[in-house]
């Protein structure tokens, strides 16, 4: 498969726009400003293209939410916070092919008529928020972002916002409080972004990876797109890969390829001889997969189906030395570290799952404890007010169901069964 | 409308209705921490989770409204176990130290666990801890962050109603706490609002600390005795002291809130100061005496006297039918038509606000004059003298479009919620108007007669002397244009420099006959019962309901002026120090010594009591019954909580016991009969009701019409419009600063001095002067400055203020160490000083 989104990935100077034009790019914005915007937004349904930031909405949908009067200011807004543990995909496209980013965007706020978007990228990306910037000025220098946009009358302004290092700040409407200054906390729903966004204005929120994908769209075609990987989840994907593999990083692979094909085929196998014990599959809120499920289609709908989910496309592959409970308690950890406070149950119920957790893990097991666990995972889930508490308890919920008896191991013998 | 079922049973219920308040109106109980009415939807604590058939998950139905066919449930098993699992993981870090925690008995933590929660609670695990004492905030306000549920109630209502947004979270997580920058209050209000929204022990009271349990209390419904706008609320005393204020969610028009004076102000009562015992002067001094002495010996000098040479003046903090007899004392028993109810106003600028305000056309709600398209607020440093006033503009403006025009020479805390500011020259008021006026009619306006008055006016005069640019006044004209209907609220500037009422008198006339405009104005008024002393009459132009009079007697401007001539021989004050709030120090004192009689009643020793022959001891309006009136026109009881202290009386007491000194059958006896009285003498008063319901409300009903006096047909006609002539233009060369005076946030006339509390949060006069005129002074706030006026100087902080006007300085009125009245001089509008850096 010919790459369209890692096609630079490594490259020291794609970053460049001579360089990225020289490879055609910007052909996709050209073509797309002669086009009618119902008629991009039209294409990206046609595609099938779901959003890569972890939920799968389909993009072009979202697109046509927004309202069509042109006397309501628009915004687009990149969600680049890039915050799930696992997750380095974005950054991929950010530090090597910013342009494809850029142009993207720029086609998507034509599409539905956009004036100004942001890339949100998180804080710690210091190096892809310089190239970003770099990129943009560059962009304005050729005129495809400013005024009057390759004379099509357009006029679109792009601007970097640095995050706050928070994962909250990840989640699509804190993202939308940071920008304006206050504490990333997520909105209630609704009204949803489409209608009232950031500044209270119409607004899409995308991943890189989703936006990034527009120009090949563009250029190649919706059928080109839908034909790659399962029909109802389509296109390239973008995995990262880290854990227990011998070559792990990010690997461009159609949707729809399986774990299995993943490791085996593409990551060189497992690191050591030691089996494969587990796989979360898409970022740390993804409930993990074990050994007898490898043959798993790594897709929206597949993964759902075996009571996981895509996510963000990060896979973790873990061997026999792993222990679940450490591992749980880590990933737990992070959750209620960055639990933003808003909702009761997960600001005080996932801090109560870590104390837990680290109990079990340093040998302090009380009996009841699994049960406990399970007992406070079922009063958070489906109660929080925004999916990261559920993404906490979906975790830990895939290691207990997996692995129950190495947590009651750690309650009856207060040492661990892996080591 | 929609229709939905809850738990079975079917409502119909307005379109966007949250399906918690259906849920209320079907008479189901949802639990809330984070919900309340008038702030921002959170959705945050989980509480209020129902079920929704065919949802999967549970819904908050705090910022959940109803859709049509909905069918929800409050009380399925899923629901009490959401609940159950809440409170166990708000219990889960909580300080648990309720035995010592002021909040108990009364705290909605306790009670929501007693009837919701987990009986027992499974966190076996080391708790976070913020810190492990509480914390002061400041004077009024300590923390303990230990026992949060983290509802951000407090930040909602600092930001949203205060205006202020001096609260925040900080961290994340469990460690999220609310709290200020670097736990200090900067720019905080000290209202304490903070306080009251808190469902548990985090924000408390200082000077309440561990002064009593809940369940010792015993309390009073009541109005605040500070400004008029006339909050509700709740007082709360034990063992004869009173150690509490507080409002109440949904009753009054101040539902939750109050200001600092409100909930901080009431420890006067309790001020180991108060005058105990009647004082009589013997030998030059004042000592100890009894109230038969002192009746008798009131009575024998006051019989000694020809009525029309007595003089008569009462607080606007005295209850109305305090009010009413007194000015009965007068009129009917000692034959004198010399009253008055403020040493500050000139009593034909009273007149002519009352006829331009028109406040004999009834009560007007504040709620109502929200509803406005354009609301136009003026003369008031409304965030100061109002500040609840203040609330109630913010959170209604900022819930609908409305066009609201703020015009101050000072800058204040709800410019933030105008569309346009204005800042004029001080007491300027009128020319601002006029230029509005004139600009109105430039644009071809058919105007009434009313405007031939001003045809000679210049409206580049008073574009200039208002100091307001062109553009601007055009601005507020043409809002005022495209408004269809318009509220005017305005202040005390207009009482303390009358110029400006003709400029208010024609334009209430042009928006209402000329442009046929609805119309509402709203006095904004600094004393609890200043309309109410209006209204019962208390005034040497008018009478009870506002009655023509047959002849004028003399106000205190008057009154003074006339015993300096010995044309007055004696004067009967109750509850004013004229000498320290008259705007000319000197003058006043001169004058009450001239008396040959003076009584003064007051529950301290002031100035003006030092110099009276008979001293009466009176009593806090926490220790009488009784009505006060509000600037809306709303009449509101108060209640009587405990005693006056030693032998001090109820300030109708001792009206009534002179009048009855003189005539037996004087009354009548009790405040409940007079106020029947008051009901057949004032046809405003006649049907208004007294009746105040006070238990909560889900739907915050604060508006209680039925307690808006009524319209008189009695007035107007006698009224005369203020002739008071232009503010005289002075030099201003060695003097560059125009010094106001009024209300500070912490503090009103002479009773906030006698707060500890309130004392506490601001001792001595600052004055504050804009942040321009500091730059070129090279000041900050805290510098130390000389002022200087004509008459007298005082050395002072400066306090900075950014926004107001060049040129302008403020320095309240109430401090006794600073009394700015000595600033001032008879026969000079407005007080000019220079302002000098000192080290
Ligand atoms: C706690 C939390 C963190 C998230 N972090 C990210 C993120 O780092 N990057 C991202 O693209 N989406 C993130 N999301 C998903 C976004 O809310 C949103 O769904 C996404 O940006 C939409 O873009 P898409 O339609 O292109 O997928 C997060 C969601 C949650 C609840
Ligand atoms: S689930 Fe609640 S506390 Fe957790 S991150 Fe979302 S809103 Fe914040
Ligand atoms: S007292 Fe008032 S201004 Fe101060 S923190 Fe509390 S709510 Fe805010
Ligand atoms: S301090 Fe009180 S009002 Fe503020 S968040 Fe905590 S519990 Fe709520
Ligand atoms: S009251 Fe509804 S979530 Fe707090």
């Amino acid at each position: 498969m010919e790459k369209a989104l890692l096609k630079n990935y490594g490259n020291a100077e794609t970053h460049k726009i001579d360089v990225y034009i020289a490879g055609g790019g910007y052909v996709a914005l050209a073509s797309a400003m002669k086009m009618q915007s119902d008629q991009i937004i039209q294409l990206v349904k046609d595609s099938g293209l779901r959003g890569r930031g972890g939920a799968g909405f389909p993009t072009g949908l979202k697109w046509s939410f927004i309202p069509k009067d042109p006397t309501i200011p628009k915004f687009l807004c990149c969600n680049a916070d890039e915050g799930e543990p696992g997750t380095f995909k974005d950054r991929g496209i950010i530090d090597f092919d910013p342009h494809l980013l850029i142009e993207g965007m720029i086609i998507a706020s034509f599409a539905f008529g956009a004036s100004k978007s942001y890339i949100y990228i998180r804080g710690e990306f210091a190096f892809g928020a310089k190239r970003l910037e770099t990129a943009i000025k560059e962009a304005y220098q050729k005129g495809f972002l400013g005024k009057n946009i390759l004379g099509s009358g357009f006029a679109h302004d792009m601007y970097v916002h640095r995050g706050f290092g928070a994962y909250i700040c990840g989640e699509e409407t804190a993202l939308l409080e940071s920008i304006e200054g206050w504490r990333a906390q997520p909105r209630k729903k609704p009204p949803f972004p489409a209608l009232s966004g950031l500044y209270g204005k119409p607004t899409v929120i995308n991943n890189v990876e989703t936006l990034s994908c527009i120009p090949a769209i563009i250029s190649r075609g919706a059928k080109w797109f839908s034909s790659i990987g399962p029909e109802k989840s389509p296109g390239p994907k973008i995995f990262g890969v880290s854990g227990h593999v011998k070559k792990p990083g990010l690997y461009e692979l159609p949707m729809g390829t399986t774990i299995r094909e993943l490791i085996f085929d593409h990551c060189g196998g497992m690191s050591s001889d030691r089996p494969l014990k587990a796989v979360i599959p898409g970022g740390v809120s993804a409930p993990m997969l074990n050994a007898n499920d490898l043959d798993t289609k790594l897709d929206f709908d597949s993964l759902a189906s075996k009571g996981s989910m895509l996510g963000s496309g990060a896979v973790i592959v873990m061997d026999s030395s792993t222990c679940m409970v450490k591992t749980a308690y880590i990933i737990n950890r992070f959750f209620s570290h960055e639990s933003c406070g808003k909702c009761t149950p997960c600001r005080d119920g996932t801090p109560w799952l870590t104390k837990v957790l680290k109990r079990l893990e340093h040998g302090e097991g009380r009996i009841g404890d699994v049960e406990l666990l399970e007992r406070l995972c079922s009063n958070i889930f489906g109660r929080t007010f925004c999916p990261l508490g559920d993404g906490a308890v979906m975790a830990l919920r895939g290691f207990i169901k997996n692995f129950r008896e190495e947590f009651q191991y750690h309650v009856d013998n207060k040492k661990c069964k892996a080591a | 409308m929609v229709t939905v079922k809850i738990n079975g049973k079917e409502i119909t219920v307005a379109d966007n209705t949250l399906i918690l308040e259906a849920a209320r109106d079907a008479g189901c109980e949802v639990p809330t921490f984070c919900y309340q009415a008038d702030l921002m939807g959170l959705g945050s604590c989980r509480m209020c989770l129902v079920e929704i058939e065919g949802q999967k998950k549970l819904q908050p139905s705090c910022i959940t409204p109803v859709l049509h066919g909905m069918s929800i449930l409050t009380d399925s098993s899923t629901v009490t176990a959401a609940r159950a699992g809440v409170l166990e993981f708000l219990l889960a870090n909580h300080a648990m130290d309720c035995p010592v925690c002021d909040k108990a008995g009364e705290c909605e933590l306790q009670d929501m666990v007693y009837k919701y929660g987990p009986a027992k609670g499974a966190h076996a695990e080391t708790k976070f801890k913020f810190h492990e004492k509480d914390y002061v905030l400041s004077p009024v306000i300590i923390k303990n962050s230990n026992r949060c549920v983290q509802c951000t109630k407090c930040v909602r209502v600092c930001r949203e109603v205060v205006g202020v947004g001096v609260l925040g979270s900080v961290g994340r997580g469990d460690h999220q706490e609310e709290t200020s920058f670097l736990k200090g209050l900067l720019d905080c209000d000290q209202d304490g609002n903070c306080i009251e929204v808190c469902p548990v022990g985090c924000f408390m009271r200082l000077p309440y600390r561990y002064k009593a349990r809940q369940w010792d209390l015993k309390s009073a419904d009541t109005v605040c005795p500070y400004c008029a706008t006339g909050c509700r609320m709740v007082i709360e005393e034990r063992d004869g002291v009173v150690v509490r204020a507080r409002a109440q969610h949904g009753v009054g028009v101040n539902s939750e809130t109050l200001c600092s004076r409100g909930r901080f102000g009431f420890d006067f009562i309790g001020n180991a100061e108060r005058l105990t015992t009647p004082l009589v002067r013997k030998d030059g001094v004042l000592v100890p005496s009894t109230w038969e002495e002192a009746v008798a010996v009131i009575k024998e000098n006051l019989s000694a006297f020809e009525g029309s040479r007595i003089g008569g003046v009462a607080s606007p903090r005295l209850t109305n039918e305090e009010l009413y007899l007194f000015q009965k004392l007068f009129r009917e028993v000692l034959g004198s038509p010399n009253v008055d109810s403020s040493a500050r106003w000139d009593s034909s600028g009273v007149e002519a606000f009352i006829k331009a305000a028109g406040m004999n056309e009834g009560g007007v709600s504040v709620f109502d004059c929200m509803d406005s398209d354009a609301v136009f607020i003026i003369g008031s440093q409304v965030s100061e003298e109002n500040p609840v006033t203040d609330y109630i503009i913010r959170r209604i403006s900022s819930g609908r479009r409305m066009n609201l025009v703020i015009a101050s020479p000072r800058a204040m805390k709800l410019d933030s919620s105008a569309q346009t500011v204005v800042r004029h020259n001080p007491a300027t008021e009128g020319a601002l108007l006029k230029a509005i006026i004139l600009t109105l009619n430039e644009n071809k306006l058919s105007v009434s007669a009313g405007i031939n008055a001003i045809k000679e006016t210049k409206l580049t005069d008073c574009v200039a002397s208002s100091g307001v640019s062109l553009e601007v006044i055009k601005r507020i004209a043409d809002g005022l244009k495209n408004a269809e209907s318009i509220s005017i609220l305005v202040g005390t500037e207009f009482l303390r420099f009358p110029e400006g009422i003709d400029g208010l008198d024609l334009l209430k006339d042009v928006c209402r006959k000329s442009l046929g405009k609805k119309l509402r104005i709203l006095p904004l008024l600094d004393r609890c019962n200043q309309r109410g002393a209006w209204e019962m009459g208390v005034h040497p132009g008018f009478g009870t309901g506002y009655r023509a009079i047959a002849g004028r007697g003399m106000g205190t401007h008057a009154m003074l002026e006339a015993a300096t001539r010995r044309g007055l021989d004696a004067m009967y004050v109750a509850g004013v120090d004229i000498a320290s709030m008259y705007p000319d120090a000197g003058h006043a004192r001169e004058a009450l010594s001239a008396l040959k009689f003076l009584v003064v009643q007051d529950m301290f020793l002031t100035d003006t009591t030092r110099l009276a022959d008979v001293v009466l001891p009176s009593s806090a309006f926490a220790e009488k019954d009784g009505a006060f009136t509000n600037q809306e026109g709303r009449v509101q009881t108060i209640a009587r909580l405990k005693n006056p202290p030693g032998k001090a009386k109820r300030d109708g007491d001792i009206i009534r016991a002179i009048g009855q000194s003189f005539e037996r059958s004087f009354g009548p006896d009790n405040a409940s009969l007079v106020f029947d009285e008051i009901r057949r003498e004032a046809e405003m008063y006649k049907e208004v009701s007294l009746v105040f319901n006070n238990k909560r409300n889900i739907d915050n009903k604060l508006d209680n019409k039925e307690a808006l006096v009524k319209a008189s047909s009695a007035l107007a006609r006698g009224f005369s419009a203020w002739n008071g002539g232009a503010p005289s233009s002075e030099e201003t060369g060695d003097y560059p600063f125009t010094l106001m005076t009024g209300n500070h946030l912490f503090h009103s006339g002479a009773l906030s001095s006698n707060s500890a509390s309130l004392s506490g949060l601001l001792r001595a006069a600052v004055v504050e002067i804009s942040n321009e005129d500091a730059d070129e002074m090279g000041v900050k706030s805290g510098s130390l400055v000389r002022v200087k006026g004509m008459t007298h100087e005082s050395d002072m902080k400066v306090i900075v203020r950014r926004g107001s006007k060049k040129g302008v300085a403020f320095i309240a009125e109430n401090f006794a160490d600073t009394p700015v009245n000595r600033f001032f001089s008879r026969g000079r509008s407005g007080a000019r000083v220079s302002i000098t850096r000192l080290g």
